[in-house]
């Protein structure tokens, strides 16, 4: 029985998390990754790992089911979940934006007219409204939210972008930054004590890894990105 | 059946079978315990005024209440804690009694709240509260009735986090933070994002100051925790924190239950509650704390009454749940059961279940 059970995010998480660990000395063997087995062992036998949607990781967490996860942190305050966040792994960088077509980001929104926005990730919409004191129409979609804008779904859109590319293709525009979100490694409040030396163990190995890939980076500093 | 019928609203339990006798079980050991210890027990209303308990609890946290309106035009609210009923209690009905005061309750308190681990709307609290000293005998008390308690009914491998709200106040007001700042600390400390800290830190503190906090208030551990911090903070607030949990912590060894407890100087919840010692209760297969307390010396002048107090209260739901104590606890198989037959002479049928009722058989009419 493995002493520690790690929830991944599958998707545009799951091979720079799977590296990291790789880094860290923990790695699944290939065979298993290969196969369809939703509960995987590391070969060392002490990490159990489960894949999980992105969205679903803090809630493995926080029920306990997992000890420790790895999420962006855009699911992580979506998601609202009372788990500790030792550590901020620097990887998977995106931001949590506002955006709308130019013209009515040229109006900024008015604050008499209810603002119709679609987004995936409701809580973050509506706090950020809220502390604005705008009044909103909230709609919840689950995937090309882009499109909403364009097609005058919406007025804004709220949404994760990476490079801004598919905004940019889609002639939207950024009208506000709400968050900035990187993968990080939350862990569970009653297994941080009640597994207390596996998992600070666990903590330490990845943050040596995270420092590792950082110093790597600024060491040799990485080729100049095409453009997109 | 109409579906309005079959409907049930959220968070609400119906419990029944051999759950309900495992849970008076648990519920009796518990209260049992508290009994040995001299708590009597007290019955407290279901619901009571909704500004009793914004009192108690402050006010954001009363906005969970189920709250109506009563006949007379006031609101009031079911229960949602039991503390702040016996606190008004303590501060009129008991002004003139001798202190300490020791109280128990069981009971169910019900919130609204989203879903979450281990939180229910209506869910079953069993605790007690200690009034009137300010003593760290009373502090050590009623963590050693926890301890009781759990090991009573069958809860294994479960852990007593203990801190202190000093220990961090004392930081703050050390490094001079204003309201917001403070309230920005807690929440980094209490998630313990531990670069997140540094950074917060350091326009306050120098590089080795901030690597020690980060550490302490991020790191949970045994009493070598309690030992490093006295030598890195130097505050009389947290100092005098740090005395505390030392004691309470000798204490814990001196009677063999220091494996339970883990000390987490970064526990910050309920920090506009609690004025002392805190503690959290933790324990395998339930990702979210079965129960909790601590010392809360500001409510009772809310009811008009200053006096320090300390308590805790613990979850029956959980207790239950994770008992290792169902297949074990007497009473809980069927046992002997007589069968008699509802047929013939009634009165002899009863006549005969009366008499085995008297020797204390279970009896079953068929």
């Amino acid at each position: 029985m493995s002493l520690i059970t790690i929830a991944l995010a599958k998707g545009r998480l799951q091979d720079a998390s799977l590296d990291l660990f790789g880094k860290a000395g923990i790695s699944i063997p290939q065979d298993l990754l290969d196969s369809r087995r939703l509960l995987l062992e590391d070969t060392s036998g002490r990490y159990s790992f489960v894949f999980v949607k992105p969205g679903d990781v803090p809630v493995y967490v926080e029920y306990g089911v997992a000890d420790v996860g790895i999420c962006g942190r855009d699911v992580l305050i979506e998601s609202a979940a009372d788990v500790h966040e030792p550590l901020d792994l620097r990887f998977g960088y995106c931001k949590l934006v506002l955006a709308s077509r130019p013209e009515t980001a040229a109006l900024g929104y008015n604050p008499l007219v209810a603002t119709r926005v679609a987004t995936k990730y409701p809580r973050v919409t509506a706090d950020y409204f809220q502390r604005h004191g705008v009044p909103i129409e909230l709609i919840g979609l689950s995937g090309s939210v882009e499109l909403a804008a364009v097609l005058g779904l919406a007025h804004h859109i709220v949404d994760l972008v990476e490079t801004g590319r598919t905004l940019r293709d889609n002639g939207l525009v950024v009208v506000d930054t709400i968050a900035e979100s990187t993968a990080r490694l939350i862990v569970n409040r009653a297994s941080y004590h009640l597994k207390r030396i596996a998992v600070m163990a666990l903590i330490q190995l990845l943050r040596e890894a995270v420092r590792t890939v950082a110093q790597a980076e600024t060491s040799q500093p990485e080729p100049i990105p095409a453009m997109d | 059946m109409s579906s309005s019928l079959s409907k049930i609203p959220p968070g609400v339990q119906y419990i029944f079978d051999t759950e309900v006798r495992f849970r008076r079980w648990v519920e009796r050991q518990v209260m049992d315990v508290f009994d040995g210890w001299s708590y009597s027990e007290i019955v407290l209303p279901i619901f009571d005024y909704a500004d009793l308990f914004a009192l108690g609890m402050g006010k954001i946290q009363a906005e969970m209440t189920y709250r109506f309106t009563g006949r007379d035009g006031k609101m009031l609210a079911l229960r949602p804690e039991m503390t702040s009923l016996v606190a008004r209690t303590v501060a009129t009905r008991f002004r003139d009694r001798h202190r300490p005061i020791r109280l128990s309750y069981s009971g169910e308190v019900f919130r609204w709240d989203e879903p979450r681990p281990a939180r229910q709307h209506e869910f079953h609290q069993i605790g007690l509260e200690h009034v009137g000293s300010d003593r760290l005998e009373a502090d050590t008390e009623v963590l050693i009735i926890a301890i009781e308690a759990l090991q009573r009914v069958g809860i294994e491998g479960f852990t007593i986090t203990l801190g202190h709200v000093d220990f961090i106040q004392g930081i703050a007001e050390r490094l001079g933070l204003n309201q917001d700042a403070c309230r920005q600390m807690y929440s980094i400390v209490d998630r313990k994002e531990t670069e997140e800290f540094d950074l917060f830190l350091t326009p306050y503190a120098g590089e080795n100051t901030r690597e020690s906090l980060c550490r302490l208030t991020t790191l949970a551990g045994k009493k070598e925790i309690l030992e490093e911090a006295k030598s890195l903070v130097t505050n009389d607030r947290s100092r005098s924190a740090l005395d505390d949990l030392s004691r309470v912590y000798a204490i814990a060894e001196a009677i063999g239950i220091d494996e339970h407890i883990d000390i987490d100087l970064g526990d910050v919840g309920g920090l506009d509650y609690y004025t002392g010692l805190t503690f959290k209760i933790y324990a395998p297969r339930l990702g979210a704390a079965l129960g909790s307390g601590g010392r809360y010396d500001n409510l009772l002048s809310q009811f008009g009454r200053s006096e320090p107090a300390v308590g805790f209260s613990l979850w029956l739901d959980w207790l239950a749940q994770l008992s290792a104590s169902r297949n074990t606890a007497p009473g809980m198989g069927t046992g002997n059961i007589s069968t008699l037959e509802a047929a013939g002479d009634l009165a002899s049928v009863f006549k005969e279940a009366s008499r085995l009722r008297a020797l204390g058989t279970r009896v079953e009419i068929v």
